[in-house]
């Protein structure tokens, strides 16, 4: 069982028989300490989407999945292809399967994947929990802050944009904490 | 046959719980011809808003609704056609056993909390299958045309016109609590949680240079007032002078007696969900206590609904509303934010009005409940 709280993108439940996986996950606050859980669902039998919303403390029959790792291999338009890195088996995923992770995925990155099988099938690839990416594009800092508290946006390679600390520059490496899409520090690559 | 409706309402704290579902009970059956159970685990807390309601009893009719005792131990009972779930809380096991086993599932509702965040759009009315086979829905009030609404009866903006109009029931209600204001005095609520920042604005009260008349309703605020007046205990009927400020303690009244009294004030103070929507309904300027959540989220919902509140409201007078709300809301002095408000009072007046007439011309949130449950048919 998992609770509402607790899904997030690559969960694959069970409803009503069907098995569904859980694309994309958005957790709310709705009002004194409760909390919701807006999802993106697609049925893998049919292929049917729909969006639904979970209280964080319902109690849902999630499905137990295999797991394995994988890297990028290479990107063709919207889709994406993986390779198993035990047995380089090539594994093709469309954009929406991964849409919780895509603003994470480029050309070249080394990130060592799970990616989530249902029945034999590559249904998601979840990245690591802290993941290194290029800043290309950021404004200098103003004031030459060196705390960290102090944020702006900045520009990764496939051009999605995320709130760094001020001390931050351009070609720099940085830490992404994929579970919130926080910036986590310098990166020590 | 009537189509029956049971609402669930856990009493977690205040009277919040008590005080929305209440309201929507009363409107279904009077408004809708609903049969309607309204089950209860805190009657105490219902009794201080429907003082002719008896605490101790299993069953007992208020108003057409059929008020229940929610029992820790539950006992078989039919299942309703619409079952609604008030604020996240959960269904008795054995309820929803009972759901899973009708021929047709009862169309099961979760009403959520009221809030004015984007979110609430793209999650109002979506479906959340359940684990068993059920499929609960999610019902968001809010303040857009793609939200639930807000609660407001038929009858409620007619009769606040209506009572606008007539100065001797004016004077007649006030008079039946015993208030009698110095004229052209400011009549001002108070409703709120515990909250340093009264002092400050207690402060500014008392300098003003035109009468304040402060009402103040039993409630949780009274220790800070108490303690600003320097007095040992206040108690209903209390009053007190300090310098241009009058402060006189109300019993806690009936809604619909906490209705006439938001009328019969130029401003009201309030808090949580229920005093809130109410005081958008009597059309005067407001100040909103909102209830603090972990993690301050609830920032983020006072500064939403700022956001929408504002609109339509020149620059200075929006700034002077938003410095009141966030002083009020994060302990900071009230008393220059008071005056700032003072400066813009009758755009702040007039707004106020087109703000509830704004509203009013959105479906009230009994009425979109029941077209939901038609089309759901």
């Amino acid at each position: 069982m998992k609770t509402g709280k607790e899904l997030k993108p690559g969960t694959v439940l069970r409803i009503d028989n069907d098995p569904w996986l859980v694309q994309k996950t958005e957790f709310t606050k709705s009002g004194r300490n409760s909390a919701i859980m807006k999802t993106k669902l697609k049925n893998l039998l049919t292929g049917y989407k729909t969006e639904t919303v979970y209280g964080a403390d319902d109690k849902l029959d999630d499905v137990i999945l295999d797991r394995k790792e994988a890297t990028l291999s290479f990107i063709s338009g919207d889709s994406f292809t993986f390779m198993d890195t035990t047995d380089y088996t090539m594994y093709e995923l469309n954009a929406e399967d991964i849409e919780a992770v895509l603003p994470y995925i480029e050309e070249g990155m080394e990130d060592v994947c799970e990616a989530v099988f249902f029945e034999g099938r590559l249904v998601s690839v979840e990245l690591p929990t802290t993941i290194s990416r290029q800043v290309v594009y950021t404004e200098n800092a103003a004031r030459g802050d060196t705390s960290g508290k102090v944020m702006k946006p900045a520009k990764l390679k496939n051009g999605t944009e995320i709130s760094v600390a001020d001390f931050i520059q351009i070609d720099e490496w940085i830490d992404i904490d994929t579970r919130d899409n926080s910036f986590k520090g310098r990166s020590k690559k | 046959m009537k189509a029956r409706w049971d609402i669930f309402c856990c009493v977690v704290d205040n009277y919040g719980d008590i005080g929305v579902t209440w309201r929507l009970a009363r409107q279904l059956v009077a408004e809708q011809g609903l049969a309607v159970r309204l089950w209860v685990d805190d009657l105490k807390a219902f009794v201080r808003i429907c003082p002719e309601a008896q605490a101790d009893v299993a069953q007992q009719w208020q108003q057409g609704v059929d008020v229940r005792q929610w029992p820790s131990d539950w006992q078989d009972t039919s299942v309703a056609d619409v079952v609604i779930g008030a604020f996240a809380c959960q269904l008795p096991p054995a309820y929803v056993q009972a759901m899973l086993e009708q021929p047709r599932a009862p169309l099961w509702l979760n009403l959520d909390y009221l809030s004015a965040e984007d979110w609430v759009e793209g999650c109002h009315g979506l479906p959340s299958p359940q684990a068993n086979g059920l499929r609960k829905v999610f019902f968001f009030p809010g303040f857009t045309a793609k939200t639930g609404g807000l609660l407001r009866e038929a009858s409620l903006l007619p009769r606040r016109q209506a009572f606008e109009q007539d100065p001797a029931a004016r004077k007649a209600f006030l008079q039946g609590l015993g208030v009698t204001p110095e004229r052209n005095a400011r009549l001002i609520s108070l409703f709120a949680y515990e909250n340093p920042g009264v002092a400050s604005w207690l402060d500014a009260l008392a300098a003003d240079c035109r009468a304040n008349h402060l009402l103040v309703p039993e409630g949780r605020v009274l220790g800070d007032v108490q303690a600003w007046l320097g007095e040992q205990a206040l108690s209903v009927g209390s009053i007190a002078r300090r310098g241009a400020l009058t402060v006189q303690i109300l019993p806690f009244v009936s809604q619909d007696d906490y209705d006439r009294l938001l009328w019969c004030c130029d401003f009201n103070a309030v808090r949580g969900e229920d005093s809130f929507v109410r005081a958008q309904w009597a059309a005067r300027p407001l100040l909103w206590h909102i209830y603090v959540q972990e993690e301050y989220a609830h920032w983020e919902k006072l500064e939403a609904f700022l956001d929408l509140y504002i609109q339509g409201l020149s620059a200075p007078a929006g700034a002077a509303l938003v410095q009141l709300w966030r002083a009020w809301n994060m302990d900071n002095d009230m008393g220059q934010a008071w005056q700032q408000v003072l400066a813009h009072w009758d755009e702040l007046d007039q707004h106020a009005r087109r703000w509830s007439a704004v509203q009013a011309a959105q479906p009230d949130l009994a009425t979109a409940l029941v077209q939901f449950y038609r089309n759901w048919l």
